[in-house]
């Protein structure tokens, strides 16, 4: 091929950039300073000598070259001078390495030492990233290139091309995964992606897809010889949207379609013994439904949550299905950039191209947990990883750990470990210190790890690849089920290069950004939660088949049963007046009269003696305490009681306490001697929802002035209200 | 214009799109169109329209979809995107 032919015709203006550039070189401080003029230079085009006397004129000005300009030099080729590295991101100083100068062999050396952590940088510059791959292609060093191409892949698409040849030849390494790739939409774009997927991860992916339109009939007679079947599903492609149907027959329509797809699912498992990796339907892209998507039957949220509820379900009742949660996977993509409409209607592809390299990525490392089984045992240092300090050097008192900044942070990490260990991770403290540096969890009051929690400890000054394969060897668990956490990047170096099989992930700098940093870490995700794993699906089956057989009032008596209600009635004192006359003035929907009270008015009716009383209430249930929320006022004269205000906080509305409440007040009447109590409810805007109130607590109506209804109840005939999932009890 | 010279491509990284994408190795001309490619079928074209997309940092729209049907084509395209 003629390269000439399509090569860029010579610039004509060559001499004036040239002279433009040499201006530009001279008053480098201040274009520095204003940004002026060098950002717009294509460094590739000069020499180096001048990029050296750029770099000492500003040097000579005492301007710093800026990480921008620095950049753009890297990636031009050029090099830097080594103290300029210290304001670098490490994928900088290994360009800088690079462009260095020093033979092959020793710069290759020097970049095999980082290279682990520029594969693990989640920060990385997808430019730099795929500078990188390029120069070591170029180098003829096909190994790192491949690996740093794979394991950045996601950083940086397209990274891949820079590493050539060499990443298929690679591939062709690894084991094999037969793959068995089934969907509602076509599955072209994924079955590409899946082979860099599965490579970044350790496997070749050999894809086999099914034809489109047959995703039912396969799962029902899976083809053997799969390793993995994967089902890509999408909203489109598994439920259609038919608006000449009404939301109710749309409904029924969709609750048919997933239970095909729960018939399938339970038929695959009945006929192939590989595992089945389905995704979510993730959000929509956009609502069908506006404000109602969520919640209404036409709404393609409610949908979605509906499909999704059913495949987890699946899921729970297999350990073959493993799902994978489309939006975890995508969260790194706004909704609208999940999909590409026009590849849907040009050929029904539901999922645009970073979304289906994401979702290449999630299967893959589903698959890969599968394989090799999540990670057992979390090894952590202590000083700046699990509280901020140094035991030895600070002191105990002086470690950051706690409630308060920046110890909270610090303390959230100790959390996380300790959420790990209740979902079967092994703890492992690995650090250089004394070994009483262990005490400092029972003696600093703001650790939340005790020493217990650890299953193993190697507190010395040894060095801590050796210690973690002693700990390895006692626990009788593989280095590869090791998961080492440690702030400092000798440390993490060091276990790379000895005990390359531990996963030793690049930690934040930040202490605040590590506990989530550890919840998004896949290889801690477990696939199951082995404790419960037994029992759980026969206990959801039976909760399940006690729901269908219920009505819903008796789900929601559970419900009242299951909220442990305790009403503590009281009379009101001075103590909670205050806040008795404030539900007077604040409450409107429960509130038989809605008489505004003063403080003044009520007070006089406590200190009647046997004119009348004033009761309150507070409720508390397993999730907490609500406080006083109802409240009655009531004139007493003789054998005759009348209700002159009865009301209750919105908070605990419909659970009974009303009526329970109501019951406790008469008790405490007729053991003042009264016999006949009477109640009106008065009509205003807001209070509808008590107008039944006394009938439906057994009252007898007394009449009505318009929509002002009165009632009375006889104390010595009739049995007061009261509730079962409501335990009262009277104040002392 | 030498007559006998294969017309010069404005935008040169389309031949590496094309070798990679179509296993294309004969010399690009703006002429050269889906009629020439065996591989060029309509899998193939979305792989083109995606790394044109991600090249370019463009968005292409359903009609320069159907539009794009050779180099030229292409051409056209990126130069009303002001590639």
């Amino acid at each position: 091929m003629p390269a000439s032919a399509n090569a860029p015709s010579m610039p004509v203006v060559q001499s004036a950039i040239e002279t433009i550039v040499d201006e530009a070189i001279s008053a480098a401080p201040d274009c520095v300073l204003r940004r002026a003029i060098l950002p717009a230079i294509n460094w590739a085009e000069v020499a180096p000598v001048k990029v050296a006397l750029l770099i000492s004129t500003l040097a000579d000005a005492r301007v710093t070259v800026p990480r921008w300009l620095a950049k753009q030099l890297l990636l031009a080729g050029h090099a830097l001078p080594e103290n300029l590295e210290k304001t670098l991101t490490s994928a900088l100083v290994a360009l800088n390495r690079v462009n260095g100068p020093g033979s092959s062999s020793e710069k290759r050396e020097d970049i095999a030492g980082m290279l682990p952590a520029l594969c693990a940088d989640d920060q990385i510059e997808a430019d730099v990233a795929a500078a990188l791959v390029q120069k070591f292609t170029a180098l003829g060093w096909a190994d790192e290139a491949v690996r740093l191409a794979l394991a950045q892949q996601l950083r940086a698409p397209g990274i891949l091309k820079r590493a050539g040849k060499a990443v298929a030849a690679y591939v062709d390494s690894l084991p094999t995964v037969r793959v068995r790739l089934i969907g509602t939409s076509t599955t072209q774009t994924l079955a590409d992606d899946f082979k860099p997927s599965f490579a970044a991860l350790g496997w070749r992916a050999d894809v086999t897809q099914a034809d489109f339109g047959t995703l039912l009939a396969e799962l029902m007679r899976p083809p053997e010889g799969a390793d993995a079947h994967v089902v890509l599903l999408d909203l489109d492609g598994f439920a259609p949207q038919d608006w000449r149907r009404s939301a109710a027959d749309a409904s029924d329509l969709l609750a048919e379609r997933i239970n095909h797809l729960a018939a399938a699912l339970r038929e695959f498992t009945a006929h192939s013994q590989a595992p089945l990796l389905i995704n979510t339907i993730p959000v929509p892209a956009a609502p069908a439904a506006g404000f109602l998507d969520r919640s209404h039957a036409s709404g393609l949220r409610r949908a979605v949550d509906r499909i999704n509820r059913h495949i987890l379900e699946a899921a729970e009742q297999s350990k073959q299905i493993i799902v994978v949660d489309a939006d975890q996977a995508l969260a790194s993509l706004p909704i609208r950039d999940q999909s590409d409409a026009k590849l849907w209607y040009y050929g029904r592809i539901a999922y645009s191209a970073d979304a289906v390299r994401l979702l290449a990525r999630a299967f893959a490392e589903a698959w890969s947990s599968l394989k090799r089984g999540p990670a057992k045992v979390l090894a952590v240092d202590f000083d700046n990883t699990l509280w901020g300090g140094v035991y030895g050097d600070d002191g105990v008192e002086a470690l950051a750990c706690g409630d308060d900044f920046p110890g909270n942070a610090f303390r959230a990490l100790q959390a996380e470990c300790l959420r790990l260990r209740q979902q079967g991770m092994l703890l492992v403290a690995l650090s250089k210190n004394n070994p009483d540096a262990i005490t400092a969890f029972q003696t600093h009051a703001g650790m939340l790890l005790q020493p217990d929690d650890f299953a193993a400890t190697a507190i010395n000054w040894e060095p801590k690849p050796d210690n973690i394969r002693k700990i390895a060897a006692e626990l009788n668990l593989g280095l590869d089920s090791f998961v080492f956490l440690d702030d400092s990047p000798h440390e993490r170096e060091a276990m790379r290069r000895l005990c390359p099989e531990v996963s030793v992930p690049e930690m934040p700098v930040d202490p605040a950004e590590r506990p989530l940093w550890l919840r998004r870490m896949t290889r801690t995700w477990p696939l199951r939660l082995t404790a419960e794993d037994e029992t759980r699906a026969a206990l959801y089956a039976a909760r399940r088949d006690a729901e269908n057989a219920k009505a819903s009032a008796v789900n929601f008596e559970d419900y009242l049963k299951g909220l442990e209600q305790h009403l503590t009635v009281a009379h009101v004192s001075r103590a909670t007046l205050p806040r008795v006359v404030q539900m007077h003035e604040r409450t409107n929907q429960f509130n038989l009269t809605t008489l505004r009270s003063t403080e003044a008015e009520i007070s006089a009716l406590i200190e009647s003696g046997d004119r009348g009383v004033a009761i309150v209430g507070r409720v508390r249930d397993k999730f907490g305490d609500h406080g006083l929320v109802i409240a009655a006022t009531v004139e007493i004269n003789g054998a005759e009681a009348v209700i002159r205000s009865l009301l209750m906080s919105c908070r605990v509305i419909g659970r009974e306490v009303e009526r329970a409440f109501l019951g406790a007040l008469i008790e405490d009447l007729k053991s003042r001697g009264v016999r006949r109590v009477s109640g009106d409810y008065i009509p205003t805007r807001k209070n509808a929802m008590v107008k039944e109130f006394y009938a439906s607590c057994g009252w007898q109506s007394a009449g009505a002035d318009g929509e002002r209804t009165s009632w009375t109840f006889d104390v010595t005939a009739m049995q007061p209200p009261r509730s079962q999932f409501v335990a009262l009890n009277w104040e002392a | 214009m030498d007559a006998l010279a294969p017309t010069a491509l404005s935008y040169p990284d389309l031949v590496p799109i094309f070798a990679d994408i179509f296993q294309y190795a004969e010399p690009l001309t703006l002429e050269t169109s889906a009629d020439d490619i065996a591989t060029w079928d309509s899998l193939q074209h979305i792989a083109l329209i995606r790394t044109l997309e991600m090249t370019y940092s463009i968005r292409l729209s359903m009609d320069e979809m159907m539009e794009i049907r050779s180099v030229g084509d292409i051409e056209n395209v990126l130069r009303r995107h002001g590639v």
